[in-house]
Order: C-alpha cells, then sequence, then structure tokens
C-alpha cells in the first residue's frame, strides 16, 4: 500500500456555496459554532424542562420510589430528547426550536432534499458527541484518573472536528452529510437605476462621454451604490446624515479622474453622483455583454479575453 | 419616463419583479403553514416560481452590477429552494419502513461487521472463564464492585442462589425499568457504537471486556455447580441484550473501518456511506436494550423457573433472529 498524502487536486468550491438540482449555484452561509451552542444551550433547556414536569407528574402519581427517581429523571429526558430532535427537524424542515430562534437551519450537503436518515443520524451521534461526553464531564472525580484522560480525550477529539473543517460539521453531520447554515433573508431594496432623481429638464442634466466611463469597475460602482443607498436610507428615516463633506470628497474625487470640466454646485452633488452611478452602470453592464468583465479600477487591456 | 429610458438591466427587473415578490409572500406561507396545507394552486406557483427565479438570478449574475439586486434574488432563490425541496415523509411510513426493510436489511448487509462483535464478545468470555478457572482473583479486577453486587469468590453457593432466584424483589415496575436501562449494559452499548469511530479500536476493547466480565462471572457460578441456573437467569433477558452489545459494536465497527480503510473513497465519502448502515444498527441495538430492560425489570422476577427462563430468553433471540434473516426480502 502506497502511503502518500492525498493531494486534492480537483479544485473546491468555495465554502458556503451549494449546488441545488436546478443548476445554479447559492450561497449559503456557513453558521458558526457560537450560534450553534446557544440554539442547543436553548434546546437543552426546553426538553429539560419538559422531563422535569413528567417526572414531578410521575412521582405525584406515586409511581415510583424515591431512590430510583434519579433513574426515571434520566430516562425521561432521553426519551424526550431523542425523538424531539428528530421529529423538530422533520416537521420544521431541518430546524428545532432553537434554531429557528437563531435562524439557522439544517441542510443537506449535496443539495438534495433533507432525508430522513440523514436526520436520524446527526441526532443519534449528537448524543454520542455532546451529551455521553457532557455527563461524563459532570460525573468527573479525581479517584479514576483514566477514565477522567479517556472522558477529556473524547471530548477534545469531538470538539476538534467541527473546528477543522469548512462547513463546521461535527462527526454527525460528516456521516450525515449535513451541515448548518444562516437562514437567509431577502430584503428587496429599491433599483437605484430604476428610479432616477427627478430632473427639471433634459439638458440640465448631467451628460457623461464614454471615454469618461472608462476608469471604473463594478468594485468601485458597488461602493458607489452603498453610498447613496446608505444616503436614501437616512433621508428616509428623515435624519440628515451629516455626510457632506465625504459626499463633496466623492464628487470633487470622482470628476478629478474622469476629468469632468463642470463645477457641480453643492445642491447637485447627490443628483451628479446618481446620475454618474446610472450612466456608470449602464456602461459597464454594456461592456460585460460583450465579454470585458470590468472588476476594479486596475482592469488594464491585457486582461481582456483575446 | 418611458421604459426605453431605463438600462437593461433595470428593465430586465421591473419585467420579472411582480413574479418575485409573489414568490416572497410564498414562501412565507410555505414556510410558515407547511406545504402539505398549501392549495394546488398555490404549491404549484411556488415550484414554477422558484424555477423562474433561480433563472432570474444565473441572468442577473451575468447582466446586473446592482449589489442590491443580486443579494436579493441570492436569498430569495435560497430561501425558496429551501421550502421547494422540504423532506415530505410521513412518519407513520417511516416507521414501518424501517421494521419491516430498512433494518433487516441493513442488518443484512453487514452481518460480517456484527461477526466480528460477536467473536469480540466470545472471545472476552471464554478468556474470562479460562483466567478465572486459573486464579479466583481474577474475579475482582475484571468486576467493580457495583456491577458485581456483593457476589464473589468469597460468598457462599446459598448466597449465590438467593440472588438467582429472588422471591422477594427491592424494586418493582416503571422504577425496576428505568434503573435497569440504565445499568451497565446500555452504558457498554452506547460506549461500543459511540467509540468505533475513532479507529475501531476503543469498540473492540470494550466488547472484549465485556465479554471477559461475564466470563468470570460464569465460571463463578459454574466452579459451585450453578451454571445453569446463572444461564438461566442471565438467558431471560441476556440474549437479547448481549446480542444488541454485539450488533451496537458491529456499528461502531463499521464506522470505524470507513475512517481506517476509505478505499478509493475520500474518509468523508466513506464514513457517509458507512452511516447509512450503522445507524440503523444503533437503532435496532436500542429497540433491543429496551425490550431486554422491560424483560430484566418485569421478566426476571415473574419467571422463577429455570426451564421457562431458558425458553423464554432464547424464544426472544429466535425472534430477533427470525426478524433479521427474513424481514424485508423482496420476492424476485
Amino acid at each position: 500500500m502506497k502511503l502518500r498524502w492525498r493531494k486534492n487536486s480537483r479544485a473546491t468550491p468555495p465554502a458556503g456555496e451549494l449546488v441545488p438540482p436546478e443548476g445554479v449555484p447559492l450561497k449559503l452561509e456557513v453558521a458558526g459554532l457560537g450560534v450553534r451552542l446557544a440554539a442547543q444551550i436553548t434546546d437543552v433547556i426546553l426538553t429539560l424542562v419538559a422531563a422535569v414536569c413528567l417526572l414531578i407528574l410521575v412521582a405525584s402519581l406515586g409511581f415510583s420510589a424515591p431512590e430510583t427517581l434519579m433513574a426515571i429523571g434520566s430516562l425521561m429526558f432521553f426519551i424526550i430528547r431523542v425523538p424531539y430532535y428528530v421529529l423538530a427537524e422533520l416537521a420544521w424542515n431541518g430546524q428545532t426550536v432553537g434554531k429557528r430562534l437563531m435562524k439557522i437551519k439544517v441542510i443537506s450537503h449535496d443539495g438534495k432534499s433533507l432525508s430522513t436518515h440523514a436526520l436520524v443520524l446527526r441526532n443519534l451521534m449528537k448524543e454520542a458527541e455532546i451529551f455521553l461526553p457532557a455527563t461524563l464531564l459532570l460525573t468527573l472525580d479525581a479517584a479514576t484518573p483514566l477514565a477522567s484522560g479517556l472522558a477529556l480525550g473524547w471530548i477534545a477529539a469531538g470538539l476538534m472536528v467541527p473546528l477543522c473543517n469548512r462547513y463546521r460539521q461535527r462527526l454527525g453531520d460528516l456521516m450525515a452529510g449535513t451541515h448548518v447554515i444562516h437562514q437567509p433573508v431577502p430584503v428587496l431594496l429599491q433599483d437605484l437605476a430604476g428610479n432616477p432623481a427627478p430632473r427639471t429638464s433634459r439638458k440640465e442634466g448631467f451628460v457623461f462621454l464614454a471615454h469618461q466611463l472608462d476608469h471604473y469597475g463594478a468594485f468601485e460602482l458597488q461602493t458607489l451604490e452603498t453610498l447613496l443607498r446608505a444616503q436614501e436610507a437616512s433621508a428616509e428615516r428623515g435624519r440628515d446624515l451629516k455626510q457632506g463633506a465625504t459626499i463633496e470628497a466623492v464628487v470633487e474625487k470622482i470628476r478629478q479622474k474622469i476629468g469632468y470640466a463642470n463645477k457641480v454646485p453643492a445642491a447637485q452633488r447627490l443628483e451628479f453622483l446618481r446620475a454618474f452611478y446610472n450612466a456608470q452602470r449602464a456602461h459597464l453592464e454594456q461592456r460585460q455583454l460583450f465579454g470585458e468583465k470590468r472588476k476594479d479600477k486596475h482592469y488594464t487591456a491585457k486582461d481582456a479575453p483575446s | 419616463m418611458s421604459e426605453a429610458d431605463l438600462i437593461r438591466s433595470a428593465r430586465f427587473r421591473k419585467e420579472r419583479e411582480a413574479g418575485w415578490q409573489r414568490l416572497e409572500a410564498l414562501v412565507a406561507r410555505a414556510e410558515r403553514d407547511g406545504l402539505q396545507r398549501m392549495e394546488f394552486a398555490e404549491a404549484r406557483d411556488l415550484a414554477a416560481l422558484y424555477r423562474q427565479a433561480s433563472t432570474s438570478l444565473a441572468i442577473a449574475r451575468e447582466i446586473s452590477l446592482d449589489k442590491g439586486l443580486l443579494n436579493y434574488l441570492e436569498a430569495l432563490t435560497a430561501r425558496a429552494y429551501l421550502s421547494v425541496y422540504a423532506p415530505q415523509e410521513r412518519l407513520g411510513g417511516l416507521f414501518r419502513k424501517f421494521f419491516t426493510q430498512g433494518a433487516p436489511q441493513a442488518m443484512r448487509r453487514s452481518w460480517l461487521f456484527i461477526a466480528i462483535g460477536f467473536l469480540c464478545m466470545g472471545m472476552g468470555v471464554l478468556a474470562g472463564y479460562q483466567l478465572y478457572l486459573e486464579n479466583p482473583s481474577w474475579y475482582h479486577v475484571f468486576l467493580p464492585p457495583e456491577l458485581a453486587d456483593g457476589r464473589g469468590p468469597s460468598s457462599t453457593t446459598e448466597e449465590l442462589r438467593r440472588v438467582i432466584y429472588d422471591e422477594d424483589p427491592s424494586a418493582s415496575g416503571l422504577g425496576a425499568f428505568a434503573t435497569t436501562l440504565f445499568s451497565h449494559n446500555t452504558r457498554i452499548a452506547i460506549f461500543v457504537f459511540g467509540l468505533g469511530v475513532f479507529l475501531c479500536a476503543p469498540a473492540i476493547l470494550l466488547t472484549f471486556y465485556n465479554g471477559l466480565v461475564l466470563g468470570a462471572f460464569y465460571a463463578l457460578h459454574a466452579e459451585r455447580g450453578l451454571g445453569a441456573d446463572l444461564g438461566g437467569w442471565l438467558s431471560i433477558h441476556g440474549v437479547t441484550e448481549i446480542s444488541a452489545i454485539c450488533i451496537a459494536c458491529g456499528g461502531g465497527l463499521q464506522l470505524g473501518a470507513a475512517v481506517l480503510f476509505p478505499g478509493d473513497r475520500t474518509r468523508r465519502r466513506a464514513l457517509y456511506h458507512a452511516g447509512r448502515d450503522a445507524a440503523k444498527l444503533a437503532l435496532v441495538a436500542a429497540v433491543m436494550l429496551v425490550a431486554a430492560a422491560l424483560l430484566e425489570g418485569v421478566g426476571r422476577q415473574l419467571v422463577q423457573d429455570m426451564v421457562a427462563r431458558y425458553a423464554l430468553g432464547w424464544g426472544i433471540g429466535l425472534c430477533w433472529l427470525a426478524w433479521f434473516t427474513l424481514g424485508g426480502r423482496t420476492r424476485p
């Protein structure tokens, strides 16, 4: 047998990209361990409360002797906990109550729908990975150094797995082929180009020539978009963002760069930026259709595909 | 302002915006109420609009530089994807499928690992038995005091017999069920399965050790001529319980073997494939452990006759075997 480090020659897709059966890759941000821990704690508290309620009910009905109460309690916790995770994730498409609160979700790694098998497996492994070491940790004592060492090693190994892979999968996730993501929130913002600022008349509008639009790329355009959206949002809330100086600096910088001769009066600075955004976007999008993708201002003709 | 004044990507958005907003509303509804409760037309529109949105996303990535639009479409399509491809199975069907097909088929597929599990246990029993006969002080090495329950080489034959035919059980009913379920053996089974992933060794060692305990314990009784009685006492639940440990060990070994010998696959893929059967083995072991706890907590006190104990224990063992070998066979 040849023992050598297997180099992965295939280019791996960036973490957080998922290809659904439709073939259009989607960006889904992988959830971090902190958020998942918070969801987990919420769920544990919920199931623990349910178990305690059930235990009190059983004890009040007189089914049990006091000395077996502890065993019955852990049995209750167990039989509530195991189905809870599986059934909740099945019914809510990969979310438990804790995950709903934290707005995270389990998804299948291969882009298909979550299978029951995957959900059962990842939650069964949760027993071996989280709850068993946790109970071990609670019962550790100095009298049995070997057992304590084993338990600590187990916990450390279990914790290392999610830290060592890009999708933050724990062992159960690896086996079930799932990972946890942040649920995306769609917010439809206004189209800046779709609703240009009202112009008083055609000839007063700003006009840009083709060579003036050749200086910037998509990155600069989208930075400008962010700036304009922030302005708009503050105007909507009726608060004036004290950014007069920034706007002035931006306008001057753009004028210098593209060689725009006319002075822009202070009242029309925003309007100038909007007009420039529209013209620049139209220009760049058109170039892009012809196969010339300008990522940023450092674009040179050499980058263009011949 | 006419349509023609707008730049191409803004027109693209204007034409499709209504569909996206309808999709957003449908997705919100599907997430709140579930696809099952939506009307036919709505569900159909959801699927169709989702596919349109993913086409829009693909086009927008090429033609549009509007970051706001791209982010929106990205999130909307992802959200719609998650609700369109939600699991659509019914719970009742799941249970039936597991018991009639999934479990027995998985058991047959992984017979080798289960056999290795039984082998580990058997070797342990043999070793424990021989070691005890050689020197009885091994008994205290293997058996933790709380498991031995006061029984040991120093106790009299009469004491041993009294434990086996216990006329006055201290705990009964639910309490006994719970204590026995969370007794030594269940913990062993969970450990054996969970630790299998870590390169097989812990699972094999633990199973072997469990066999040692059993062997020494049996040798103690066999030496006093109580071998057959102990056999009855153990087999009423032990046939089920020890098989469950061996099956759990088989599941753990399967996972460990996938990590050790992934073959042509990557380790991650191998683990994923091994997990399919291993999870079913774990579930089977869990079902068997619950059954064993019921037998131990209830059956052992009720049935005091040795022959009846043998018959009950091994009869149930045969039932398990029949389930595993005959269940889920498809007719050619």
